[in-house]
């Protein structure tokens, strides 16, 4: 439940209080947005699945970001960055996908 | 999401967990367990198939989870990462819906844009510069009235090259066009026209007729007419502009002189250090439009 209005506390945050992003991490806040939400629904899985633990859920997120920024700022410095993004984007929409199928099961028993 | 009471969640077996829970074996291993733990969000199939006997199904541990709310520390960890999650992806959506016209454009786009910027910039900058240098002409002139007359004047020279009614002179080109098949119609001497309008040209005549805004062609039989006067081959343009600039244009590959070429016709392009444009033209008194400046 707190759970839930950290995610609402945040959205309302940035929509109010509209902080500037520094300029040097503006290209990968979009990536790490996508690599948390895949964190996100990776934890609200194993929550059904019984097996959720907080470490391995802090250590998800935030590798999970870091990798995904990484990626971007390689791809950036290769000349590949919009490719390369892509394919992060696509990868982790993958992810998505089976978790969301998983927590479909749980909730919906279909 | 959950707390320390819940079952099989990864913490070590002596904290906290009930000893009935403990009883099947399987799941008590400490290596196994972090080992399912560390595979969430990673394709585990057949998860749910271990959940049986005292176990929870995943619906009712995501009802306790969220009700009643309980403050532990997983709950606060998660709370806060989420906030960020939110933060990020407000800052993001917000951040992606302004501007969106420049946010899609490619960076060589963005910076012919931002050149346009710049030269529109430093043009008005002089044109500001210039009037305010008007401005103090006439305010610190002793005669006021005659540094009017004085500027007034030069203005309506400026215009009158603009509009035909007064001669001009300077460098510029002579371009001859000569056609035995008929190649050079109206289209292509309009063509022509407008090819060095676009590079710059101030005044042309062409067979001693002037070309202003409202010029107009037209074909009449064998030869072209232009405003009305009917003019023979050759064809003789006299054209004031910068020259390196004018030349250029008309040679361009699949330009006026290489399309008129293809058609059988002979083109000669000169350039000159002094070309006069003297044919005139009447200037048209507007019945209905006045000025608003006044």
């Amino acid at each position: 439940m707190i759970a839930v209005l950290g995610l609402v506390v945040g959205v309302v945050a940035g929509l109010v209080v509209r902080p500037v992003v520094p300029l040097a991490v503006e290209p990968y806040l979009p990536i790490a947005v996508v690599a948390a939400l895949d964190a996100v629904f990776g934890g609200l899985r194993a929550m059904l699945d019984g097996i959720f633990d907080d470490k391995v859920f802090v250590v998800s997120f935030l590798s999970n970001v870091v990798v995904a920024a990484l990626i971007v700022f390689l791809g950036d410095k290769l000349g590949v960055g919009a490719q390369l993004s892509t394919g992060v984007v696509v990868v982790l929409g993958i992810r998505i996908f089976s978790n969301a199928a998983a927590i479909r099961r749980h909730v919906f028993r279909a | 999401m959950s707390d320390d009471s819940t079952p099989g969640q990864g913490l070590p077996p002596e904290r906290g967990l009930p000893p009935e829970r403990r009883l099947p074996p399987e799941r008590e291993l400490p290596p196994e367990r972090q080992e399912t733990a560390d595979a969430q969000g990673r394709e585990t199939a057949g998860a749910q198939g271990e959940d049986g006997g005292p176990r929870l199904t995943g619906r009712q541990r995501l009802a306790k989870a969220v009700w009643p709310p309980r403050v532990t520390r997983a709950q606060l960890i998660v709370a806060l990462l989420l906030f960020v999650l939110g933060l990020g992806l407000a800052i993001q959506v917000r951040s992606t819906s302004e501007n969106s016209a420049l946010r899609g454009a490619r960076r060589e786009d963005l910076v012919r844009i931002l050149d346009e910027l710049d030269d529109r910039t430093k043009r008005l900058e002089d044109e500001k510069r210039q009037l305010e240098g008007q401005r103090t002409q006439l305010e610190t002139s002793s005669d006021q009235a005659e540094e009017a007359r004085k500027q007034t004047r030069q203005k309506a020279a400026q215009l009158g090259v603009l509009a035909g009614t007064v001669a001009a002179e300077g460098p510029g080109i002579r371009m001859t066009i000569k056609d035995r098949a008929g190649a050079a119609d109206s289209d292509a001497l309009l063509d022509a026209v407008q090819e060095l309008r676009a590079a710059g040209a101030e005044a042309m005549e062409v067979n001693g007729v002037r070309v202003v805004a409202s010029t107009h062609f037209t074909d009449s039989g064998g030869g072209v007419s232009v405003d009305g006067h009917r003019i023979e081959q050759p064809y003789r343009f006299e054209v004031i502009g910068k020259p390196a600039d004018l030349e250029p244009a008309l040679n361009i590959p699949g330009g006026v002189v290489q399309t008129l070429k293809n058609k059988q016709a002979t083109v000669d392009v000169t350039r000159s250090g002094k070309i006069t444009v003297d044919a005139l033209r009447q200037a048209k008194r507007p019945d209905y439009a006045r000025s608003s400046s006044q």
